[in-house]
């Protein structure tokens, strides 16, 4: 594979050709050169960026809603102000902050893991960032509006979210902000697709790939193969609340229960996309700490794959009281439990790595070891779910509740957090102070045992989910108490975090090259990476490379000096314009979905504003289309040698 | 305008490009015999599941041949054929998985 | 070394610089393809699911539907299909004119596809008064035929500036007049189908409602002729103008972006097929 010579499926390169219409932004630095970067660190950047803002917001709402729950007959929220609460808690938490968060690290850290320059479509790539930003917005304006929040639950089921029930625009611009970021996350994961299977460095097979890049192909494929489900379901829903149709309309012979099977059909996949990253987090972080490799590769690789095959086949498990009768609530139950498996798998396998390995507890391990616990515990509950008759009572209970916080917080959460913690000296060059950042590990891990630990028995002991409020004679306030306490714990913990982690960025400790004596092929990278990630493209020799050429550091080194000569003849290196299209199509999605949601109907202005804005982006496209693909060269020998 | 056809890389032979034109217009015609078909099916004095069972055969085998030879799935990398296949079969999965739990009694709508 | 490869040696089918050698383009739209079957998957179930158990006052598809309409559809959209094959056969031999040809063809095939379904949708509202409101048959088929509509409304817009790219001037010096011309082109070529089609379909309403008077018709007929013979006027004097000198910015290896669209355009084929067997021919047994 000749990876340095250009495609002859790109056009032949006019150095002196102006585009079409406009111009070639080529702003280094400002304003400008965030809208129109193409560059996959600058684009992780802007989506860890946003994530951990809209986490914050997403945690006051947590906070609100314990407040709300602290005593018996609370009164700081009104029962319309908790709905809404829950609702963009769960939307905000899930599609704003974990999922952008997995995509600030796919984004940055996979294709250089791969020896890439960047992804496959790197203009696809900024345009799923704005458009992710439009969502964002769109979810999020009800709050300035008389409409309010949307209110109708994350899951927004049927016939609650229809016309007659929800009159108000809120669940309309849920719906279309959820489109939105539908959009934003398939184009995202097509590009990675592509760039994964088709941009590894020569002599980076499948299996030798880190698996950090395996979750994000996984996740990737689940991405492109589920959201359409819930695509369809929103666009059912739009018309059923914008035209009158009657796919839920049960007058005229539509049917609620489609709602709730469509969606849960997008809506388990979904919690697979949440946890594989955090998955593939940790199994890079557990052998640098260990100072071992990951124990039995293979299997890892297999049981995420499978994991994310099955988990397509096990989406009514969340609607086991829904009446569908024994022979499908038992078909569901078995797969359910099936799907345990792969992930049991996984823990023991991460377990193998620890075992007998030289353990340097620092930050990154420390939060990779929460999560094998705590994502165990999730696990376990999990499980108990899975058996139907016993899912009867815990099934729209706080033992759900604490079920899956222990696997997103537990789970997804700590990942994130350990990746932060590992992967920042790479992105910025800087090192978090080990203390600080145990601190806010230690913070973090008590406050929230203490939050979600009671809530399995608030579950067991009957307190349903979504209610504003709660008698004091039900027995649930002791539980209640101690889980607001535990969330301000919680709350107070991730302040730690965030703080020590913004002054870092600022002023902290620079560090050196490598400094967790890491296994992985992006640790072979100056920290910050160049714009051009590898001057010379890797070629890898086993799995691990970065490792392998630590430890044979004289064969290695020959093999790289007699690949950089080859290299060297082929005319510097090939970097892709910057271009302001992917944002102004994100802008036009953006007016045109606040035309489709936020605007009254009735008076043409609705329609007006919906064609402008898709105006916007047929244009964008096609200047996008005509301003090609081609790109610039740079020779990196003109410039300073470092290190 | 096109050198003269030297298949560097390919080694598909020159005759092979001058019988694709051939073979798309000759799987042209198939599929428009066999939508005659499907449509006089239709009014045979068959059992229903009798008919339907012809009916999706013909449209997989309509389906199969735009998808091997018109998409070209079959001169190409098997992984493309790999890629939509996966897609392929979890729809279908997914549409039998729907349809079996609508059509059960206890999704039947009450009266 | 690839940039010096002689240009009629590009293999179509093998991108050396990929790891797998299969284009980059090619793939990304196997896998977007993978994703359409899920969403077409989703639709056609919610269709199906509504005719397991119609209500009572539901109307009688066999009724409403017409299947000398839908069959002539389908053949053409098949017919389209063998043309787009054709169009990529030729552009990767390199020979431009074929190209044209079968693109022309598939845009006017798609037209016809598209008018038919146009035709379908106002006979169903306005004959069998079935809305898309006004019964859940009328909500799951509009929604799932218009989907796939849309689908082949936005592929015959590409192939249209597929076609137009086909002619883009190799000097870059001609290329802004050239391109202002095909805004132009495209513009009033849009203009004249819409305007001829809505003139037509309130034609056809007049008619059908019994009460067109020989005046009224011969109104139509005027306005009619009058949109067509102006749309084909500013056509051919925009053609003469626009026409470009020169060789043309467009040959081999433009052949994956079109191969790229032949894909979608197959696709949107087969799902029609589905759709075919699905949601009309199960309805006669």
């Amino acid at each position: 594979m000749d990876a340095l010579a250009k495609s002859e499926f790109l056009p032949k390169e006019h150095v002196s050709q102006k585009p079409l219409v406009l111009w070639r932004p080529t702003a280094k630095t400002g304003l400008m050169s965030w809208l129109t970067t193409v560059d996959h660190k600058r684009i992780g950047f802007l989506y860890g960026f946003f994530a951990l803002i809209f986490f914050l917001v997403g945690g006051i709402e947590a906070l609100l809603i314990r407040l709300q729950l602290a005593v018996p007959n609370n009164h700081v929220l009104t029962s319309h102000q908790y709905n809404e609460m829950f609702t963009m808690h769960a939307t905000t938490m899930i599609f704003l902050a974990v999922m952008p968060l997995s995509a600030a690290f796919f984004n940055f850290i996979m294709p250089l893991q791969i020896g890439a320059r960047d992804v496959a479509f790197p203009r696809l790539n900024a345009f799923s960032l704005w458009t992710f930003v439009a969502g964002a917005i769109i979810l999020n304006i009800g709050w300035f509006r008389m409409d309010g929040a949307p209110a109708g639950g994350w899951f927004g089921y049927t016939p609650l979210t229809t016309h007659q029930f929800s009159p108000h625009h809120d669940i309309d611009m849920w719906v279309m902000g959820l489109q939105l970021l539908g959009v934003a996350s398939v184009a995202a994961s097509l590009n990675f697709v592509v760039t994964i299977i088709n941009l590894r460095a020569p002599g980076m097979t499948m299996m030798r790939m880190p698996v950090f890049t395996w979750m994000t192909l996984v996740t990737a494929f689940l991405i492109v193969l589920a959201f359409p489900a819930i695509t369809i379901a929103l666009v059912e829903l739009m018309m059923d609340r914008l035209f009158g149709t009657n796919f839920f309309e049960v007058s005229n012979g539509g049917m609620p229960i489609l709602w709730t099977h469509l969606f849960w059909v997008f809506g388990h996949p979904e919690v697979y996309i949440l946890i594989l990253p955090a998955m593939g987090i940790i199994s890079e972080i557990l052998p640098t700490f260990s100072r071992k490799p990951l124990f039995g590769y293979p299997i890892v690789v297999f049981s995420g794959a499978s994991i994310g095959f099955l988990g397509f086949g096990v989406w009514s498990h969340h609607m086991f009281t829904t009446g569908m009768g024994a022979m499908a609530t038992a078909a569901f139950s078995l797969t359910t439990m099936c799907i345990a498996v792969p992930t049991g798998v996984k823990i023991f396998n991460w377990i193998g790595t620890l075992w007998g390995g030289h353990l340097k507890m620092r930050t990154p391990m420390m939060f990779a070891l929460g999560f094998i616990w705590l994502f165990m515990i999730g696990g376990f509950s999990g499980v108990m779910h899975a058996a139907a008759p016993a899912d009867a009572q815990q099934h729209n209970s706080y033992f759900v509740v604490a079920h899956f916080h222990y696997v997103l917080i537990g789970g997804s959460l700590f990942g994130l957090l350990a990746g932060i913690h590992y992967w920042f000296p790479l992105m910025f060059g800087r090192k978090i102070s080990e203390f600080w950042g145990k601190v806010s590990f230690w913070v973090i891990f008590v406050g929230f045992n203490v939050t979600f630990f009671p809530m399995h028995f608030l579950g067991l002991n009957g307190m349903p989910r979504r209610t504003y409020t709660y008698d004091a004679d039900m027995g649930w306030a002791q539980g209640n108490l101690i889980a607001t306490i535990g969330a301000f714990i919680l709350a107070i913990g991730v302040g730690i975090y965030f703080v020590t982690m913004i002054y870092t960025f600022f002023r902290g400790e620079v560090t050196t090259r490598d400094p967790w004596d890491a296994r992985t092929l992006e640790w072979s990278l100056p920290n910050p990476p160049p714009e051009y990630n590898y001057r010379f493209t890797p070629h890898v020799h086993a799995r691990d490379d970065w490792w392998h050429f630590k430890q044979h550091p004289d064969e290695a080194a020959a093999a790289k000096a007699e690949h950089e000569k080859e290299d060297a003849g082929h005319g510097g290196i090939h970097m892709p314009f910057q271009s302001i299209y992917p944002f102004t199509a994100g802008i036009g999605l953006l007016i045109g979905g606040i035309g489709v949601s936020v605007v009254d109907p009735g008076s043409g202005r609705k329609l007006a504003i919906a064609i402008i804005g898709g105006v916007i982006l047929v244009v964008s496209i096609y200047l996008w289309s005509l301003e090609g693909n081609e790109g610039y060269h740079l020779h990196p020998e003109d410039e300073e040698p470092h290190s | 305008m096109s050198a003269p056809a030297a298949p560097a890389t390919t080694g598909q032979p020159h005759s092979l490009e001058e019988s694709k034109f051939q073979i798309y217009v000759q799987i042209a015609m198939l599929l428009a015999v066999i939508t005659g078909i499907e449509i006089v099916t239709v009014y045979l004095p068959f059992a229903r599941w009798l008919l339907v069972t012809v009916l999706v055969v013909f449209s997989a085998v309509k389906f199969l041949f735009v998808i091997f030879f018109f998409m070209h799935l079959r001169w190409d990398k098997p992984f493309c054929t790999v890629l939509f296949f996966i897609g392929l079969i979890l729809g279908g999965g997914t549409m039998f998985a729907l349809l079996t739990l609508f059509g059960m009694k206890e999704s039947v709508p009450l009266p | 070394m690839s940039s010096t490869a002689a240009v009629g040696a590009i293999d179509h089918h093998h991108d050396p610089t990929t790891s797998t050698g299969i284009p980059n383009k090619k793939l990304v739209m196997w896998a977007f393809l993978a994703s359409d079957c899920m969403f077409f998957g989703c639709l056609i179930s919610t269709h199906l699911i509504y005719r397991l158990h119609p209500p009572a006052s539901a109307p009688q598809a066999r009724q409403v539907f017409s299947i000398e309409l839908t069959s002539f559809s389908t053949f053409i959209l098949l017919m389209s299909s063998l043309m787009m094959a054709l169009a990529v056969n030729a552009i990767q031999k390199g020979n431009l004119k074929s190209l044209r040809a079968s693109l022309l063809t598939t845009i006017f095939f798609g037209c016809i596809f598209l008018g038919c379904q146009v035709y379908e949708f106002n006979n169903f509202v306005f004959e069998h008064h079935m809305t898309i409101t006004n019964s859940i048959l009328g909500t799951t088929f509009f929604t799932l035929t218009g989907t796939h509509g849309t689908h082949v409304a936005i592929g015959v817009f590409w192939l249209l500036l597929m076609y137009v790219r086909s002619f883009q001037p190799k000097d870059p010096e001609t290329r802004p007049a050239w391109f202002l011309g095909n805004v132009a082109h495209i513009a009033v070529f849009i203009g004249a189908i819409l305007l001829s089609g809505y003139v037509l379909i309130e034609l056809a309403w007049a008619m059908q409602a019994g009460g067109a008077s020989p005046g009224t018709l011969l109104t139509f007929a005027k306005a009619q002729a009058l949109a067509i013979v102006g749309a084909v006027a500013c056509l051919a004097g925009l053609v003469r103008l626009a026409k470009t000198r020169g060789p043309y910015d467009f040959g081999e290896a433009n052949a994956i972006d079109v191969e790229m669209m032949g894909l979608y355009w197959h696709f949107v084929d087969i799902v029609w097929i589905v759709i075919f067997t699905a949601v009309y021919l199960l309805e006669y047994l």
